[in-house]
């Protein structure tokens, strides 16, 4: 059925308590403030963005480490790694324990990736974040608690549904990444309000589907 | 719920969720059931065959596979649709009337509370106890009532004709009898509350019975001595299935007037009635086995 949620599976759950430093410098974080870890693997990446983005709503964290594996979860380096790895760092574990529990269950309840042909070999994530937390806020350049579109589609459908995106609502975009990325689908960052960015993922899916239909109209 | 998710559902729902369509299954080809024949089988067991001569119950009917033959099915369906239609049938308003009878009904008020109450159709309406208090003869030895009953057909068909034969075997052994009575919505026990207002030694009710398969035209006639409200069933004697394929209405006549007799020649009815001094008059004489009226076609 178009347009079914695709559930991300999530591959790996682990937590450093007490991380080496050097291990936390060379993952980005800033070893006189973080000591303790969580990792997470997942086999959809923009579904863990805004899973990592939703942690730091809810907890002392900060996203230290986020990065897509080259050619996506098809093509993973083993059975665990997916498509991502997401690392969040705090003072403390128990912030940590806070972090995940938010990051798990926007993944399971939240952000996915929607079937866009009935046959799951062409996928669209039109989510709509109402208010942004301190990670992506700081990637966008916007205000924390700003809304935001976040839109990925592979390359054509992603052109095709940007533009109409762009023309249904009052929106702008704020990042726009032209394929290739390093899974080869196509992203779009749109910002503007609740409405307007609501208005530009449905047109934006609507968009996918019609060109997934229809790919040489 | 996720609002992106409530987003995407109702974008789904307004494309068609079932857009594109799933390529459709072609169906394997179910072959037909094998084809069987089954010939009727008659009974094989030669009592029952021969019990079946003597009787309507449904024995001897033999076997189609492991099922009973459609003119065995069919014949059940039409014996119990009469008896329905028997039990649904109500007795004319002015039947009574129109037959030379004294109308009298029950405290009853529609068939369906007939069919449900049976304590209202054992006593008289106000009406009918005044009617029957100033219009019926006093004192007499036999009062004779023609009611509906179970079966309002088997009442006009049989009913008045079984009332004069009484009647008359009645006059022929010297008993009075009372003003014939016709009671709508009537139960058995009406005959006690009708025998005591009219001060009667003996009360005899004639009444459709309740149908049995293919007979919906058979009548019971319970009679009492001494009746009075409060009487129970074991001071009644009754003849059932009075009908032409049953007891002819000539030869209940004929008991139920020796059932009289005998009741005021003893003072007493019912379990304590001696039916020996009867005579032939009660014997259980030899009777041709009823048989099964065939209401379908083979």
């Amino acid at each position: 059925m178009i347009l079914e949620p695709i559930t991300p599976t999530v591959l790996s759950v682990r937590r450093l308590p007490n991380a080496d430093p050097t291990l936390i410098a060379a993952y980005g974080g800033d070893p006189a403030k973080h000591t303790a870890l969580g990792l997470v693997t997942c086999d959809q990446d923009d579904a863990m963005y805004v899973a990592l983005d939703e942690a730091t709503k809810h907890a002392p964290i900060d996203v230290i480490f986020a990065k897509s594996f080259y050619a996506g979860a098809a093509h993973a380096s083993g059975r665990l790694s997916g498509e991502i790895l997401g690392v969040i760092a705090a003072a403390e574990p128990a912030a940590i324990e806070a972090g995940l529990e938010a990051l798990l269950r926007c993944l399971a309840h939240d952000a996915c990736f929607y079937d866009a042909d009935g046959k799951r070999t062409i996928t669209v994530f039109p989510h709509v974040i109402a208010s942004l937390g301190e990670y992506l806020s700081k990637q966008a350049g916007l205000a924390p608690g700003a809304s935001m579109a976040y839109l990925v589609a592979p390359p054509m459908e992603a052109t095709i549904g940007l533009d109409a995106a762009l023309k249904a609502a009052d929106v702008r975009a704020v990042r726009v990444v032209p394929p290739p990325t390093e899974t080869n689908f196509a992203c779009a960052w749109l910002t503007g309000t609740l409405d307007a960015c609501e208005a530009a993922a449905v047109a934006y899916a609507a968009a996918v589907v019609q060109v997934a239909g229809s790919p040489t109209q | 719920m996720s609002r992106t998710r409530q987003l995407i559902g109702a974008l789904r729902d307004a494309l068609g969720s079932a857009d594109p369509r799933p390529a459709r299954v072609p169906l394997p080809v179910i072959p037909a059931p094998p084809v069987r024949v089954y010939a009727p089988r008659p009974e094989v067991n030669p009592f029952a065959a021969v019990a079946a001569r003597h009787t309507t119950a449904l024995v001897g009917i033999g076997h189609v596979g492991t099922r009973y033959a459609t003119d065995v099915v069919l014949q059940f369906q039409a014996e119990l649709a009469v008896a329905h239609a028997a039990v649904g049938m109500e007795l004319p308003d002015r039947w009574g009337e129109e037959h030379g009878l004294v109308p009298v009904v029950s405290r009853v008020t529609n068939h369906r509370e007939f069919l449900l109450r049976p304590d209202l159709g054992r006593r008289l309406s106000d009406a009918s106890l005044e009617l029957v208090r100033h219009h019926c003869a006093k004192r007499v030895d036999v009062q004779i009532i023609v009611a509906d009953g179970l079966s309002a057909v088997a009442c006009m068909q049989t009913g008045k004709q079984l009332a004069d034969l009484v009647v008359a075997q009645c006059h022929a052994r010297g008993l009075t009898t009372g003003t014939l009575i016709a009671a709508r919505y009537a139960r058995v026990w009406l005959e006690d509350e009708i025998g005591q207002e009219v001060d009667a030694k003996v009360a005899m009710i004639l009444l459709g019975e309740r149908p049995g398969l293919g007979t919906g035209d058979g009548l019971s006639a319970y009679v009492v001595y001494g009746p009075k409200i409060g009487n129970t069933d074991g001071v009644r004697n009754m003849i059932s299935n009075i009908h032409q394929r049953g007891i002819v209405p000539e030869l209940a006549a004929q008991r139920l007037a020796a059932f009289a007799a005998a009741m005021i020649a003893q003072r007493k009815s019912g379990v304590e009635l001696d039916l020996s001094a009867l005579g032939g008059e009660s014997s259980r004489t030899y009777r041709e086995p009823q048989v099964r009226q065939r209401l379908v076609g083979r």
